[in-house]
């Protein structure tokens, strides 16, 4: 057998499942955005999903909604877990529970944290009745909303719970196999602690932080249950808007579903493009 | 110019209990280039970045011309390391590496340039500026990694085995820039390796350190011919340990009784020599003339070792490659061993 | 700055924590009503019932696992070959090859699972298990591979050449030398697989139609119906698994290993 029929036949079911289930599911999504199915007699493709999609003042609220939620996220998980790995790097009382506690938050599922988020943060939650207690509030309704606010903070807490640990973990590895002695080079040059954090330290962690960054941003797109339970009813985050949108009675809303599910695709591909970018010049350098 | 003393020096990791580095003293004159020499793991790297202010020593001290160091950070010593794989930041390119210690004193960048362009003159790579280090041979990485230290004009340069990653016809090309580099710069300069022959082909003194303790601080030659113990002679390559007694001229062992050189060690101990100090034929005027048989002729290219038998005991000698036939095993010989070339430990 | 950090650390520490506590609580209290700190009543009501034949949990604990450990073999067999190709060869087109199985990743589930609904109505496939378990390999395959092409990239075929030369079969050689040699990536792709799957939940809603009532639509519907109880119960029972699988494989779950993008999806 010559090695290509090899290569072929190892990755014929892999791709089979891959090409069929995954870029089918896309191929048909995008074309029922289109009102194009043959198959039940609408051969006619038009605009018309993206059309009311995008003259619905609700998508544009809930795609700046989600994409506040996503940006929010990643930024403040990013550079609160670069501290945290710089923190992991040097020996401390509890540094062993920090790294357990770590890799626990990484198996637990993103559902759980919303719902623990959702014990800790409502206004009859764990600290509503902290604030009683110490006579802040009195009624619940004196306690800030921090679930179901427009402001979508209790996603970005929740967000911001499970994704520390996610790339904390990453650029902690990463600073591992690079190393202490690049920074010990910068020192012996006249570099200060800050300068060689910031000339060298973060430029070599860099590719990392951004591979991560943006595998947490698609998914803080693109997850459905964080908000569905944490979130506003309106606007709602682009994913619940999309699955509302489908399961509506109203049959004619699923080309809008899929013209959403599109959106989320396109915006995925954009962060596929960084992730390759940034990855390969990682393996590079 | 700067005179380095190092003071019972210790460096005990955490986590365990034996020293990396046990009460190491040492002077370093000003403008001298050392080595300190030993095998990996002995406490050499710990040393130099105890010197460079990165790493905190357990007990003792590091001073610079009698002020001592250990409460100045890094960046404030005035030291320099070049590391053993160059460690250029990736990222850069050649001149920004090079100019980085000056970018981070926030010198003016016009400034930067200049002395970046000189200083790339001066270790010979002046049209490669604008490369990325991937882009460049290990040898010129190494002359980088040098530029780029060099430029901050330290008073102390600290080279972690900066011949080891040569090949061999770039170790004596590098060997003379970095030597003509620190004798015009005058900068102490302090190397670490576990090549006995890059210590000596480098540098001024060479401090072996076995076990992160100091053996021996000597000029090179020293070491070949006057070596403070059997370890420090092995790690010269040292062959021919002999146990018998000296009575100060003369030494009895299975070899007979060999005359001594002055100021040999009295009592107990080892004879050793040279395998290329032993010499075919008798001498001149008889002295430590034997009679030997050849047990093996090993043929090594560049020189030929013979194994020979004397008396109850074996002797290594090394001889003129191109005799090789004259050589063979069972053969009788006759050899001698000039006595300054003896020594008792 | 040693107590700085120990300081920091605390922080971190009980950030980490604080989320499990107030769901661990509620799974043993009863009435437990603003403002009070601390339930008045403690009580065992809530595992009880998650515990019992009627509820249903228990029910929804087999399928769960039934689901995950059927996605995780199906992706094992899959991936294995497709990891050995990607990490043994270089081939023209390799590079969009493994683009496609990247691209799962990091597209979220529910850009694709609309479309796939709409074809699985014709095949029959929603509202079943074994519609679930082949949506739930979008998500769990592509680690697979990434795993075991990163182990067949350090692994030395001569090893199989010098098996056959001494007389083993294409079949004995796998058994006796390629699988002990890439058993510690199966292991951990397997695991990273089987948590991937574990908790899903968009592709679960759609495709199983409300019928595939796995855990965590359980305990979605629970947490919005306000039994916050039976929640904390079904919750602590949720992250049990993932929990074994770190005690198991501490040392697995480092950075370093190419699969730990997996965890973003769980």
């Amino acid at each position: 057998m010559s090695d290509r029929t090899k290569i072929f036949l190892l990755l014929l079911p892999a791709m089979f499942i891959i090409v069929v289930l995954f870029f089918g599911g896309l191929a048909i999504g995008l074309m029922r955005s289109f009102n194009y199915m043959p198959v039940i007699g609408l051969t006619e493709p038009d605009l018309s999903a993206y059309v009311s999609v995008f003259t619905d003042r609700e998508f544009y609220l809930s795609f700046l909604l989600t994409f506040h939620i996503a940006f929010t996220s990643t930024l403040i998980s990013s550079v609160l877990a670069i501290g945290a790995a710089l923190l992991l790097r040097r020996s401390f009382v509890g540094r062993g529970i920090v790294n357990f506690l770590f890799q626990l938050n990484l198996t637990v599922p993103h559902l759980v944290g919303a719902i623990g988020m959702l014990y800790l943060f409502s206004q009859s939650g764990t600290f509503a009745r902290l604030a009683n207690e110490f006579g802040m509030i009195e009624k619940t309704s004196d306690f800030p909303a921090l679930v179901f606010d427009p402001y979508a903070i209790g996603i970005i807490l929740q967000y911001v719970w499970k994704e520390i640990p996610f790339i904390g973990v990453i650029v902690l590895a990463n600073m591992q196999s690079i190393g202490e002695d690049y920074e010990s080079v910068a020192r012996s040059l006249g570099a200060s602690k800050w300068q060689t954090f910031r000339f060298v330290l973060l430029p070599l962690i860099f590719p990392g932080v951004l591979s991560a960054s943006v595998m947490v941003f698609a998914f803080t797109f693109g997850a459905y249950e964080i908000p569905a339970i944490l979130g506003a009813n309106f606007p709602a985050a682009l994913p619940v808007l999309a699955y509302r949108k489908y399961t509506d009675v109203d049959l004619a809303a699923r080309p809008e579903a899929m013209a959403m599910a599109i959106v989320i695709a396109l915006l995925s591909a954009v962060m596929i493009y960084f992730y390759v970018r940034y990855s390969r010049r990682r393996i590079r350098g | 110019m700067t005179h380095v003393s190092i003071k019972e020096l210790t460096k005990v990791y955490p986590g365990s209990r034996v020293p990396s580095l046990d009460r190491l003293s040492l002077e370093i004159p000003s403008g001298e280039l050392t080595a300190l020499l030993g095998p990996s793991g002995c406490g050499k790297t710990t040393t130099m970045k105890m010197i460079a202010g990165l790493l905190e020593p357990t007990s003792g001290d590091v001073t610079f011309d009698g002020r001592s160091v250990l409460r100045d950070k890094p960046e404030d010593r005035g030291v320099v390391m070049v590391f053993q794989n160059y460690l250029l930041f990736p990222y850069m390119s050649v001149a920004d590496n090079v100019g980085f210690g000056l970018k981070m004193r926030k010198i003016d960048p016009a400034e930067i340039k200049r002395r970046v362009g000189e200083m790339l003159d001066l270790v010979k790579l002046p049209d490669l500026g604008d490369r990325k280090p991937s882009a460049l041979s290990g040898g010129q990485q190494q002359r980088v990694a040098l530029a780029r230290a060099l430029i901050v004009q330290p008073n102390v340069l600290l080279l972690d085995e900066p011949l080891s990653n040569l090949d061999a016809h770039l170790r004596f090309e590098m060997r003379d820039l970095i030597r003509s580099l620190q004798q015009e710069m005058g900068i102490t300069t302090i190397f670490v390796t576990h090549d006995q022959e890059e210590a000596v082909v480098l540098a001024d003194r060479v401090a072996l350190i076995l076990d992160g303790q100091m053996k021996q601080y000597d000029r090179a030659d020293v070491f070949y011919k006057r070596p403070v113990d059997e370890a420090t002679a092995r790690f010269f390559g040292g062959h021919n340990f002999i146990p018998g007694t000296s009575d100060g001229e003369t030494f009895d062992c299975a070899l007979g009784r060999v005359a001594l050189p002055e100021g040999a060690a009295l009592g107990r101990g080892k004879l050793t020599f040279r395998p290329e100090n032993v010499r075919i034929g008798a001498s001149t005027n008889g002295e430590n003339t034997l009679q030997a048989t050849i047990v093996d002729v090993i043929y090594l290219g560049t020189q030929t070792r013979l194994k020979l038998r004397v008396g109850e005991t074996e002797v290594e000698a090394v001889v003129n490659p191109n005799e090789i036939e004259s050589y063979r095993a069972g053969d009788e010989l006759t050899i001698h061993m000039p006595k300054s070339t003896l020594w008792v430990i | 700055m040693r107590s700085f950090r120990v300081l920091t650390g605390a922080v971190l520490i009980t950030w980490l924590v604080l989320p499990l506590i107030p769901l661990a609580i509620w799974s043993f209290a009863r009435g437990w009503f603003y403002p009070d700190l601390l339930p008045k009543t403690w009580t065992l009501r809530a595992w009880d019932y998650a515990m019992s034949d009627t509820a249903g949990v228990l029910d929804s604990l087999w399928l769960t696992i039934w689901i995950s450990v059927a996605a995780t073999v199906l992706s094992i067999l899959v991936g294995v070959p497709a990891g050995r190709a990607l990490g043994m060869y270089k081939f023209r087109g390799k590079e969009i090859v493994e683009l496609m199985i990247l691209a799962p990743t990091i597209v979220p589930g529910i850009a694709v699972v609309l479309g796939i609904h709409s074809v699985f109505i014709s095949l029959g496939l929603n509202n079943t298990v074994s519609g679930v378990i082949l949506v739930h390999l979008i998500p769990t395959l592509p680690y697979m591979v990434l795993v075991m092409s990163g182990i067949f990239a350090n692994y030395d075929p001569a090893y199989e050449a010098q098996a056959r030369s001494l007389g083993a079969s294409p079949l004995k050689t796998f058994w006796y030398v390629t699988l002990p040699a890439i058993r510690p990536g199966i292991i951990v792709g397997g695991l990273f697989a089987f948590l991937v799957s574990w908790s899903q939940y968009i592709l679960t809603l759609l495709i199983g139609g409300g019928r595939v009532e796995t855990l965590p639509l359980l305990l979605f519907n629970f947490a919005t119906a306000g039994r916050n109880d039976i929640t904390g119960a079904i919750g602590m029972i949720y992250i049990l698994p993932g929990i074994l699988i770190l005690l198991l494989t501490a040392k697995h779950l480092s950075g370093r290993s190419g699969a730990v993008g997996g965890f973003g999806q769980i």
